[in-house]
């Protein structure tokens, strides 16, 4: 266990360095989070919506400011399987999958962290109606942590499900877009899965894109109410195990006929 | 004339190299599809919501989305030596042969790489001008047709400026800036909405700095029959000039950029 730890360390004092990379980022993120705001308080001008528009520009700063962790992915394990150094990774006294799924995590924590950290205080500080609202209650704030780092869980795992078809064919390229692109839209980056039509939520809520960010979001926002949060965690946590398994298992099938390139 | 005809080779040549790897090519060009699928669904599920947005109907929406799509991607499928990999040739010293040929180095630039896989994204543009077109029972003439394709090449134009700004940051820097994109790509997911949805700073930005409005709205308003700004229908083809003009501003400030260029060296 201490060893997993201590990758995790490392690796998120790594993702820390960058920290002069982030600032760019931050920009740019808050830019794009403005353009969706006023296209979505045109259209509310046009014909006002159940939900309160201050629900959705609380949404839309809130997948901007983790969209880090959706979109972060480890290119080091690439290029150790193309030059065949992955084989110092096997002779460690770890499990292959436990430790990349720890260094994934640590970087998509570290690297959401800091991006999110100024951008919430940035949208804090816009008007109603622009701006980030407070948490629907404090019991809703504190689901929606859990939330999130049960999320944060999930997206790792489905991240080393990514980077096993990685393990497969030496240029991923092509399917990793499209998993990634897959996950931009069922996570809601793309448009907010609260304006997706209602018949369609009741299914899309239920995979497990929709356990990364939107289902921390809602509770946060109180769309979801605080006694039904238990239900939201189990169906997260029940995902998180799920997506684990298939993952553990198919970085144990790809470890078998994994063979070492180069010399 | 040579230039265009040596041009037309340099694509002819790019394109079928990238031809060579056809499954690696086949995915990636889905991956662009399921990217623009994803973004056209974007806004088939807010019209599906919202009916309208101001006085633009579905069909005024879905021609807007096309008319950005096909321009943007049109740019980057054509553009690419400018819009992606100027920033890689300053900092592999590569753009130090471009200085011995006795060609111009935006000429070399252009001819340098070409991006195929965008086609996808320029059918869903086109889908969506189709679909757009027919909802809002555009009644074509040739006219309008004229106006489309010069407000097409203009905007084409314009977004080639935009990432020479880019090219220009590059050459000052090595160190690639992403904050230069923000305006370009901002641009485009905001300008797939007519202008009049933004706030007066976002409008300005759009209108005057990176004329998207002048160049794709005002025709495209034209064209749907509820002129913009209630400008005469004649502005709608001297505005998109807006886009060359800002192109030329902005390729003054390139030659300035390229006699400062210090190669990277080896």
């Amino acid at each position: 266990m201490r060893a997993y730890l201590s990758a995790f360390r490392m690796r998120r004092r790594l993702e820390f360095q960058y920290r002069g990379a982030v600032l760019g980022g931050v920009v740019c993120q808050v830019f794009f989070g403005l353009i969706l705001i006023a296209i979505y308080r045109a259209l509310y001008a046009g014909k006002p919506q159940a939900m309160p528009l201050s629900q959705i520009t609380s949404y839309v700063w809130l997948q901007q400011a983790f969209f880090r962790m959706l979109l972060a992915s480890d290119p080091e394990l690439m290029d150790k399987i193309r030059t065949g150094s992955i084989a110092y990774d096997l002779c460690r006294p770890l499990n292959l999958y436990g430790f990349y799924y720890v260094r994934i995590m640590a970087q998509k924590m570290t690297g959401s962290l800091l991006r999110a950290v100024p951008m919430l205080l940035f949208a804090f500080l816009l008007p109603e109606g622009w701006g980030l609202m407070l948490p629907a209650s404090a019991a809703g704030l504190i689901w929606s942590l859990a939330g999130l780092l049960l999320g944060l869980l999930c997206v790792s795992a489905l991240e080393n499900i990514t980077m096993g078809f990685t393990m497969r064919t030496l240029d991923s390229r092509g399917m990793q877009a499209l998993l990634n692109l897959l996950m931009m839209i069922l996570a809601g980056n793309i448009l907010p899965l609260t304006l997706f039509p209602d018949s369609w939520q009741r299914v899309i809520t239920l995979l497990p894109y929709a356990q990364l960010l939107d289902a921390p979001i809602r509770l946060y926002t109180g769309q979801t109410a605080a006694s039904e949060a238990p239900r939201i965690i189990l169906i997260q946590a029940a995902w998180i195990l799920v997506l684990a398994g298939i993952g553990l298992l198919f970085w144990r099938v790809n470890q078998k006929r994994l063979e070492i390139q180069g010399g | 004339m040579n230039t265009i005809r040596l041009y037309l080779h340099s694509m002819r040549m790019l394109i079928r190299s990238q031809l060579q790897y056809p499954f690696s090519f086949f995915l990636q060009t889905l991956a662009q599809l399921v990217m623009e699928g994803g973004e056209m669904l974007a806004v088939v599920l807010l019209v599906d919501r919202f009916d309208h947005l101001n006085q633009w109907g579905a069909g005024d929406l879905y021609f807007f989305f096309g008319l950005m799509s096909v321009t943007f991607y049109l740019t980057e499928c054509f553009g690419r030596g400018i819009t992606g990999n100027f920033p890689y040739l300053v900092r592999t010293g590569q753009l130090d042969t471009f200085l011995l040929r006795p060609r111009g180095v935006l000429t070399q630039a252009m001819c340098s790489a070409a991006d195929p896989r965008r086609i996808t994204c320029i059918a869903v543009g086109i889908v969506a001008l189709v679909i757009g077109s027919r909802l809002s029972a555009i009644q074509w003439t040739f006219a309008k047709t004229l106006l489309m394709a010069e407000a097409i090449l203009c905007g084409c134009i314009l977004i080639l400026g935009l990432f020479m700004i880019e090219a220009i940051f590059s050459i000052y820097s090595v160190k690639s800036i992403e904050l230069v994109n923000a305006l370009t790509y901002g641009g485009r997911s905001a300008c797939e909405y007519p202008i009049d949805t933004f706030p007066r700073p976002l409008r300005v930005l759009f209108t005057v700095l990176a004329p998207f409005a002048l160049t794709l709205h005002v025709p495209g308003a034209v064209i749907l029959g509820k002129p913009l700004f209630g400008w005469p229908a004649w502005a709608a083809w001297v505005s998109p000039l807006s886009g060359i003009i800002f192109f030329f501003l902005i390729r003054l400030c390139f030659r300035k950029a390229m006699r400062h260029y210090r190669s990277t060296g080896s």
